[in-house]
């Protein structure tokens, strides 16, 4: 029986993110919010496993207290129940911030495996998995393409810049995975449905019992602009053969 | 002995990381270290290439993962307070990292692309989010200011100083660690390094099936370019090996011409050709995001237009 701590970030949609031409700043207030879309393949991951080994999952996402709205769509994709860690300080957290209030939280809670997205969507520091794990004093293996768990013991295949390293470490342990490690379900009404009826445990700040201070802090975050040409060609011959015309007098054809 | 401390899983990266490493040091007046992993003689050669003072961490047993280092790391930052640490953002070198950081209780800016040094003497560390959609300026509060650095972000040392000397301090031993290294799978060296290559023609999930990669390899072969591929491609359909994909968490290419076939646009994916001089798409919804960041796109199915393309450069090629 494992039971599975998955944990998933509730973050802007890239596509909503709107720049201010003059300023360059970005605007993000009418932007909407989904669940990271790496963390999907954790929560699938964790649910997979418990399918195959017995067991439960539980679906733990730290934010503010909007990121309620994560919590159905997390738990319509498989996990038996979540945690729910918000504050209306918990703006902007840093990995570190995040880490140390995971850690926290989940101290108390019996667990054999933690699994992390390989990286949030918006931030894609991949620190959170690794220093959760050092806060927990537990083994991690990070960028994780295949998990087998036998007895207490978890194998997993991670990819390192050679090629493939092939680990095993004892539970309990945290792994972060990458995208090819499964294909996510996709949740139908059915899930949806149940999901709405799935224990939520709440925790806010003050149930911590201390405060989480950042180290980092930020100066300045401008939008990176791409001015192109943007000339638009159609698909008829004489249209492609200007194509081709202008590349060639661009001197990138010869 | 404080001051500016840098840590990369091979040599060549090490030496990228003593290239500014020693600029920054210099810029604030403090010493640059080094850590050489189980080898005295690599040790000496940072030294000839910049470093003052060089760790040697003891070598490890063969099941011993890389990350059998952190807690020896932690261990010589508490006892010697470094002002930086600079690591290489290899993907063992981003958890290893974040584990010292944590160790540290200190803050860390992942894949750092630039770096100064600020009126306060402090480290001002620039980073892409939302993305590749923003950059955001750091500075780290703490001790001490962490950063790690992909590999190529700077140019190596290339001036060696055999007269140089330096101190060299033998760290350990390092405890083992649970977790064991059971099998090693070097990855069979199938393609080229398209960061290097002049053109590339760059296939999306557009391109319905694998057996239709020949249509873009064609178009390559004749434009004397690579294949190249975004993320889906390589990571959930295994059509392309996974160092041929461009984009945030892939390859960062600079081609004189890129070429995408069936791509989207997606911010992740065009964040890594920002530096391709001529960029062109193709893509039969008029709409698609690539158009706006594309010098010249065609709007069209790539089943026609792609065959098209390669017969008639084929022709003028011949003339
Ligand atoms: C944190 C994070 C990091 C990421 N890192 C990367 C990365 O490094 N690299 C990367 O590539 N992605 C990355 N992604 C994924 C990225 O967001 C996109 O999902 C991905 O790039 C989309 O790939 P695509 O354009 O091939 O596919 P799609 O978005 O599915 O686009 C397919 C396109 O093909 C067009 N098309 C279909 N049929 C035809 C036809 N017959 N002829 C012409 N056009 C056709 C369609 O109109 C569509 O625009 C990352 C995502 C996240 C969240
Ligand atoms: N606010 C959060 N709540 C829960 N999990 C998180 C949160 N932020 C990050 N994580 C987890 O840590 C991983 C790495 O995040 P990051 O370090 O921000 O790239 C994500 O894929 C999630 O699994």
């Amino acid at each position: 029986m494992l039971n599975i701590i998955a944990c998933f970030k509730w973050v802007i949609d890239h596509e909503d993110i709107k720049i201010n031409p003059e300023t360059h700043e970005l605007v993000l207030d009418r932007a909407g919010y989904r669940i990271s879309d790496y963390d999907r393949f954790a929560i699938e991951e964790a649910v997979a496993l418990t399918e195959q080994y017995g067991g439960s999952t539980t679906a733990v996402t730290v934010g503010l207290p909007a990121a309620k709205k994560s919590l159905k769509d997390a738990l319509a994709r498989g996990p038996e129940k979540a945690i729910f860690i918000n504050d209306p300080a918990f703006h902007n957290l840093e990995p570190s911030q995040t880490a140390a209030i995971l850690a926290q939280s989940i101290s108390n809670q019996e667990y054999d495996l933690i699994i992390c997205g390989e990286g949030s969507g918006d931030l894609y520091a991949q620190q959170v998995g690794p220093r959760l794990a050092e806060h927990l004093n537990i083994p991690c293996a990070s960028f994780v393409r295949k998990i087998t768990i036998e007895g207490r013991e978890l194998i997993a295949e991670r990819r390192v810049d050679e090629g493939i390293e092939v680990i095993s470490m004892p539970l309990p342990a945290l792994v972060t995975v990458l995208p090819e490690i499964n294909s996510p379900r996709v949740p139908g009404l059915k899930d949806t449905l149940s999901a709405a009826k799935k224990p939520v445990v709440e925790i806010t700040a003050s149930d911590l019992g201390q405060t989480f201070a950042s180290c980092l802090e930020t100066v300045e975050i401008k939008a990176t602009t791409m001015e192109r040409n943007c000339e638009k060609f159609g698909a008829e011959k004489d249209e492609l053969k200007r194509f081709i015309d202008v590349l060639c007098r661009a001197g990138v054809v010869d | 002995m404080a001051g500016v401390w840098v840590f990369a899983e091979n040599y060549d990266y090490c030496l990228e990381l003593l290239q500014i490493g020693r600029s920054l040091a210099d810029k604030t007046g403090v010493q640059l270290t080094a850590f050489a992993c189980g080898d005295k003689g690599i040790g000496q050669q940072y030294i000839y290439y910049g470093a003052d003072q060089v760790f040697i961490l003891p070598p490890l047993a063969e099941d011993q993962p890389l990350g059998t280092y952190v807690p020896a790391i932690v261990e010589a930052a508490r006892q010697e307070d470094p002002d930086i640490i600079l690591c290489a953002a290899t993907l063992r070198g981003k958890e290893i990292a974040a584990r010292v950081a944590a160790g540290l209780n200190t803050g860390l800016c992942s894949e750092c692309i630039a770096l100064a040094i600020n009126s306060d003497n402090k480290l001002e560390m620039k980073r892409v989010i939302y993305g590749g959609a923003a950059m955001q300026t750091l500075t780290c509060k703490t001790r001490p200011q962490m950063a790690t650095i992909p590999p190529h972000t700077f140019t190596p040392v290339t001036e060696l100083d055999d007269t140089r000397s330096g101190i060299i301090k033998e760290i350990g031993p390092i405890s083992s660690t649970p977790v064991k290294v059971l099998a090693k799978k070097p990855r069979a060296k199938e393609s080229g390094d398209i960061t290097r290559s002049r053109v590339l023609v760059c296939v999306g999930r557009g391109v319905e099936k694998e057996g239709d990669l020949k249509l873009a390899g064609d178009l390559a072969e004749t434009l004397g370019g690579d294949l190249a591929c975004t993320r889906p491609i390589a990571e959930e359909l295994h059509w392309m090996p996974q160092e041929t994909y461009i984009g945030l968490s892939g390859q960062k290419v600079k081609p004189e011409l890129y070429i995408g076939l069936g791509i989207s646009g997606q911010i992740q994916h065009t964040t890594g050709i920002r530096d391709a001089r001529v960029i062109c798409s193709i893509n039969k919804d008029e709409d698609a995001p690539i158009f706006k960041i594309s010098d010249y796109g065609i709007v069209g199915d790539l089943y026609e237009v792609v065959p098209f393309l390669s017969q008639e450069l084929a022709r003028l090629k011949k003339k």
